[in-house]
């Protein structure tokens, strides 16, 4: 294998790659960075086994050579190192050329490094992607779908599925759901099939490779593609790709959880009851439950409380845009709650309550693609 | 691969006529329990079975090919669907087996199959063994595991009784002294060795290994000491000369090995079994040792080393344990 390449490219291909590679990893292969040189470009590809990115370096690029490609190969190589190495070469071009036994030579202007590379056929494969069966979403909202759910996963190892965000397909349309049995947060969104075969999917992605890939967005208005495959999920943007292993298991089913009728309900604003909230969670997180009461008073007032016995206790009235319904006293989670609002995102937000032991909801009118469901808590 | 296929089925004939028949019944059990004594082929054996499993071209429904990118990436630990999990230091850590379950809650890399492999199950600590459990419990589809361990009373119960158990069967000790002789070990040290190990190859490499030989030597010297009765003595050796020759906990087993088997050929020369000698070049020192000491108090002596190995596993300082260890053979009764 030998290439000749832009510096400047290959250093933001491999820091692309660097994310997914982890620092402390199992398969010895994987501390190594892969480059495929063929006739159309180079990929750099790292990987950690969850998730793998694949950064593609076109031979040309509006009309500017970025890569020569003298003779096609492959190689792994030590990822960390070869990251410092190409930050300071020298010139602006760089030279690769890997002979017998692995044996890798960089070479830039008077520079050169040799290192002992790693077999490529070691590394592990990539599923294949057929054309056709995929679908492509705008970048800025596949990043609010994420944004809008992935805060919900479960933390703990204890049911491993809920670490994950469940994404079911349906005739083109999108539902992501979250949970980590104390709230809820789902998304709606129609996604564009290029290839309308009616296939349902249900899967479920690890809430810790959606944040790896809301890192790795870039800026740009350009659409991500995305195919499912048995085990993995693939988003491919310009010259990126990013795989993501699914979770084994069966979902639950979340679709009996969320109440379709509601006996109050309450419209308010919501940057004024964001900060009540926050408010009353200052004195709720120093008591070890962080949970705050809710309770419908008269003229359309909502008292927001909290009471610690060993600190002391805070009331703060908010005045809701409406009130229908009956009377309703309720306690919640405020962290939960902040992190509920926080994901809307509007300006006037509905609370839906069916009692004080039921799960209400919290939706805005504005956006009816999103729904956040809370637990109440039990209190004395 | 130390042994080739053809090696392993001489070594383990029932061992491997068992899994043969699982892999081309396709009847493969979740969860396997490998046990027998050092040196078996334990771990070769379940390298060829993860290699059996992933295979793109077995040959007559069991033999891996050992030539496609499957088997030389599971020879080379770089399979992603494939987990070894080695104790890390004394013991299998919780964060090991987590690792594990977080794996697991995930689907395959490449296929849908997945294979772990935990060397030396026994050291899993209490909580690494019931996190393990869980998921011994209600495996996924298609995933197989291999418990391996030379200590399988050391197993928890309800681990064991998930398994399905492969004993490996030790090579005939007489059979394994030949072979050594065969490659040119001399005779009267061939029993030790095979004593030590039930792997030609790694009784080979202890035979060339000059810190062996001199801990060899200071054992025997040891027990010189411990049969004139002088305890100060006896623990001036063990800091000037024990101290700084066994450092680690591995050393300092082997050398508790090596001590107690003189204690065993002491007993073997009472009950006039003198053909089965560890050390047979010793056998004057042991006929005249053997008249001193009573048939019970030998049996207490050799106790007090099983409970100092025993003790070795769990946290302790080791020279302490030798003192004690020394003063209680020196008295013949339990100090501390």
């Amino acid at each position: 294998m030998k290439f000749y390449i832009k510096k400047e490219r290959l250093i933001k291909s491999v820091q692309d790659a660097l994310k997914a590679v982890a620092v402390r990893t199992t398969i010895p292969i994987l501390v190594g960075i892969k480059f495929d040189a063929d006739d159309r470009g180079v990929t750099v590809t790292g990987s950690d086994s969850d998730i793998t990115i694949q950064s593609f370096i076109p031979k040309e690029e509006d009309g500017e050579e970025l890569v020569e490609i003298v003779e096609p190969g492959s190689i792994v190589l030590q990822a960390r190192f070869f990251s410092e190495v190409i930050k300071k070469l020298p010139e602006l071009i760089v030279e690769i050329t890997v002979e017998d036994q692995f044996k890798t030579i960089v070479r830039s202007g008077n520079a050169e490094y040799i290192i002992l590379g790693l077999d490529a056929e070691e590394y592990p494969r990539l599923p294949i992607i057929e054309d056709g069966d995929h679908f492509s979403i705008p970048n800025d909202l596949l990043k609010s779908i994420i944004k809008q759910t992935v805060f919900a996963v479960s933390t703990s190892e204890t049911r491993p599925i809920l670490t994950g965000v469940h994404w079911m397909i349906e005739d083109s349309q999108l539902t992501a759901v979250a949970t980590d049995s104390h709230r809820l947060a789902m998304k709606q969104a129609t996604l564009q099939s290029e290839e309308r075969n009616g296939k349902s999917h249900s899967i479920v992605i690890p809430g810790k490779s959606l944040n790896e890939l809301l890192k790795v967005l870039d800026e740009s208005n350009e659409p991500i593609q995305m195919t499912i495959t048995n085990n993995q999920i693939l988003f491919r943007a310009k010259n990126l790709l990013f795989f993501s292993r699914l979770l084994e298991g069966k979902y639950p089913d979340t679709s009996k959880l969320i109440p379709t009728d509601s006996k109050t309900i309450v419209k308010l604003n919501a940057k004024e009851y964001l900060e009540a909230v926050d408010r009353a969670s200052l004195l709720a997180r120093e008591g070890k439950t962080n949970v705050i009461k809710f309770t419908t008073m008269d003229d359309d007032m909502i008292e927001i409380s909290s009471y610690s016995p060993e600190i002391g206790k805070v009331v703060e009235n908010v005045k809701s845009i409406s009130t229908e319904g009956e009377e309703i006293k309720i306690s919640f989670n405020a962290k939960y709650m902040i992190d509920a609002l926080r994901a809307i995102d509007g300006t006037e937000i509905s609370i839906y309550f069916t009692g004080t032991m039921r799960p209400f909801i919290i939706r805005t009118d504005y956006d009816d693609s999103i729904l956040q469901l809370l637990l109440p808590v039990r209190t004395f | 691969m130390k042994d080739s296929l053809e090696q392993l089925e001489i070594i383990q004939p029932l061992v491997m006529k068992r899994l043969k028949q699982a892999l081309i019944k396709k009847r493969v059990s979740h969860a396997y329990l490998f046990e027998g004594l050092k040196g078996t082929g334990k771990k070769d054996v379940a390298k060829f079975f993860a290699k059996s499993l992933f295979c793109e071209q077995v040959i007559d429904g069991y033999k891996p090919c050992n030539q496609c990118i499957q088997c030389q990436r599971i020879e080379s630990g770089n399979h992603p669907d494939v987990h070894v999990i080695e104790p890390d230091g004394a013991s299998i850590k919780k964060d090991q087996i987590l690792y594990l379950q977080q794996e697991f809650s995930k689907k395959g890399m490449e296929s849908n199959h997945k294979f772990y492999m935990i060397v030396d199950a026994d050291k899993m600590t209490g909580k690494a063994a019931n996190s393990l459990l869980k998921f011994l419990e209600e495996p996924n589809a298609q995933t197989t595991a291999v418990l391996i361990t030379e200590r399988v009373q050391k197993i928890l119960p309800t681990i064991y009784s998930r398994c399905q158990h492969v004993p490996f069967s030790p090579l005939p000790k007489k059979k394994l002294e030949q072979q050594l002789i065969e490659k040119g070990i001399k005779k009267e040290k061939a029993p030790l060795f095979a004593k030590l190990t039930n792997n030609i190859d790694e009784a080979l490499s202890i035979s060339e290994d000059d810190w062996f030989l001199q801990a060899e030597k200071i054992v025997l010297k040891l027990y010189e000491i411990l049969s004139k009765q002088k305890l100060e003595d006896s623990l001036i050796y063990l800091h000037t000369t024990w101290n700084p020759h066994f450092k680690t906990r591995e050393q300092l087993e082997k050398g508790l090995d090596l001590l107690l088997f003189i204690y065993e050929d002491l007993m073997f020369v009472q009950i006039g079994y003198e053909k089965e000698l560890t050390y047979p070049d010793s056998l004057q020192l042991w006929r005249q040792g053997a008249l001193q000491i009573s048939k019970d108090l030998l049996l207490k002596k050799i106790s007090f080393i099983l409970e100092a190995k025993r003790r070795l596993q769990s946290n302790v300082n080791g020279t302490l344990l030798m003192e004690q260890l020394l003063i209680n053979l020196q008295e013949g009764f339990t100090f501390v």
